[in-house]
């Protein structure tokens, strides 16, 4: 899965996890967690949508809150390896 | 003497009197083979009564029930890890000195004994404790909330884990070691769920009051999202790929979303969400 696809999973799971609209979430660089989008108790379930979309296990102690951040955050800490096909 | 301080005298009496050594308490079987027998019992499965179940054979659904039963010996186990935490850090205070922290010494000491106990089954037979995905993040208390909420998660993790206990804990059709496991832990928490309760209760008492309504409806929005997310954990996706079950992440999905397995969490659930009710923590039944 190349990099424009995995940044509109996670931004589709986000939004509808929210219940917001498309315009609740402008930017790949905009707060997740501090906006109000997601709450802590949402985190768990993030989680294994990430670990679903790239087949792999997310090693908890291995990663800090901060990784929460924002979209672009999330793509770095989870998907290093993805092939960069201009983000949005 | 407050209700519970009276209670944790009580209790206290009872644990001396009952008090085991998990060292010697179980005799471990070389092995277990997963598929060869129940272990978490059919009705409790998370997938039971779904068409994914009722697709599998019996040697398939049996293989199941191992690991379903090593997940919820796991995730119990790391529920037990930030309550005794929670609880050491909570002795000696001025609240909680004399017959209170005599009794929480008793409670982290039996709290730390099942988790040797589950540690022991999850490592010996399945070779891991299938891992907690939570991460704790910082979030502002209204006044009391951080002990209210400190209470409710002890109670929510032992009272859904004691409605397993007490389902599994004479069954003849599971593993007999699983059934005696159950059964040791539910006996410990039956005084852990007496304890909790009363002193959970005072502690409502003197402070949802204190709230406004904008504080109150908060704490109810975040204890149902709470409990909510705790039922999350009976439907792990590892789980499922383990038991040979493809997609195991759909499959959490499917369950979660599925009627029988809804009308399986409102029950299970009745008697904690009954008890939020009557303590004003939750003003109505949560759709779990």
């Amino acid at each position: 899965m190349d990099e424009k696809a995995i940044r509109e999973g996670l931004r589709g799971w986000i939004i509808d996890r929210a219940g917001a609209t498309p315009d609740a979430l402008p930017s790949d660089q905009q707060a997740i967690l501090d906006d109000g989008l997601l709450s802590s108790l949402d985190i768990v379930e993030f989680i294994l949508f990430i670990e679903d979309l790239r087949e792999e296990e997310v090693d908890i102690e291995a990663i800090e809150p901060e990784v929460f951040n924002n979209i672009d955050s999330l793509v770095e800490a989870f998907f290093p390896d993805a092939k960069s096909v201009s983000p949005a | 003497m407050s209700a519970a301080t009276d209670l944790a005298v009580r209790l206290s009496d009872a644990s001396v009197r009952k008090s085991w050594d998990v060292y010697t308490a179980f005799d471990w079987p070389e092995q277990l083979d997963p598929e060869a027998e129940w272990y978490m019992l059919p009705e409790l499965i998370s997938i039971y009564g779904t068409e994914t179940w009722e697709g599998l054979s019996e040697t398939e659904q049996k293989r199941l029930s191992f690991y379903e039963i090593v997940n919820f010996f796991s995730f119990v186990l790391y529920g037990e890890r930030p309550l005794i935490s929670g609880l050491m850090n909570r002795m000696y205070r001025k609240r909680t000195q004399g017959p209170i922290t005599d009794y929480l010494h008793h409670f982290i000491d039996e709290e730390n004994k099942h988790m040797i106990m589950f540690g022991e089954f999850c490592k010996r037979y399945a070779g891991k404790i299938y891992p907690e995905k939570k991460i704790v993040l910082p979030r502002e208390y209204a006044k009391g909330e951080e002990e209210i909420a400190f209470f409710c998660k002890v109670l929510i993790v032992e009272e859904l884990g004691d409605y397993y206990n007490l389902k599994m804990m004479s069954d003849k059709t599971i593993n007999p070691l699983v059934a005696k496991i159950n059964k040791v832990h539910h006996i410990d928490e039956a005084r852990h769920l007496g304890f909790g309760r009363e002193f959970l209760r005072e502690l409502a008492d003197e402070t949802v009051d204190s709230w406004t309504a904008e504080e109150t409806e908060s704490f109810r929005t975040w204890l149902t999202q709470y409990l909510s997310s705790s039922w999350g954990d009976f439907y792990n996706p590892a789980v499922y790929k383990d038991a040979g079950i493809k997609d195991g992440y759909g499959t959490r999905k499917m369950a979660m979303a599925h009627s029988a397995c809804a009308t399986f969490r409102a029950e299970a659930s009745q008697k904690l969400v009954d008890y939020f009710i009557d303590t004003r923590l939750l003003s109505e039944a949560p759709a779990l």
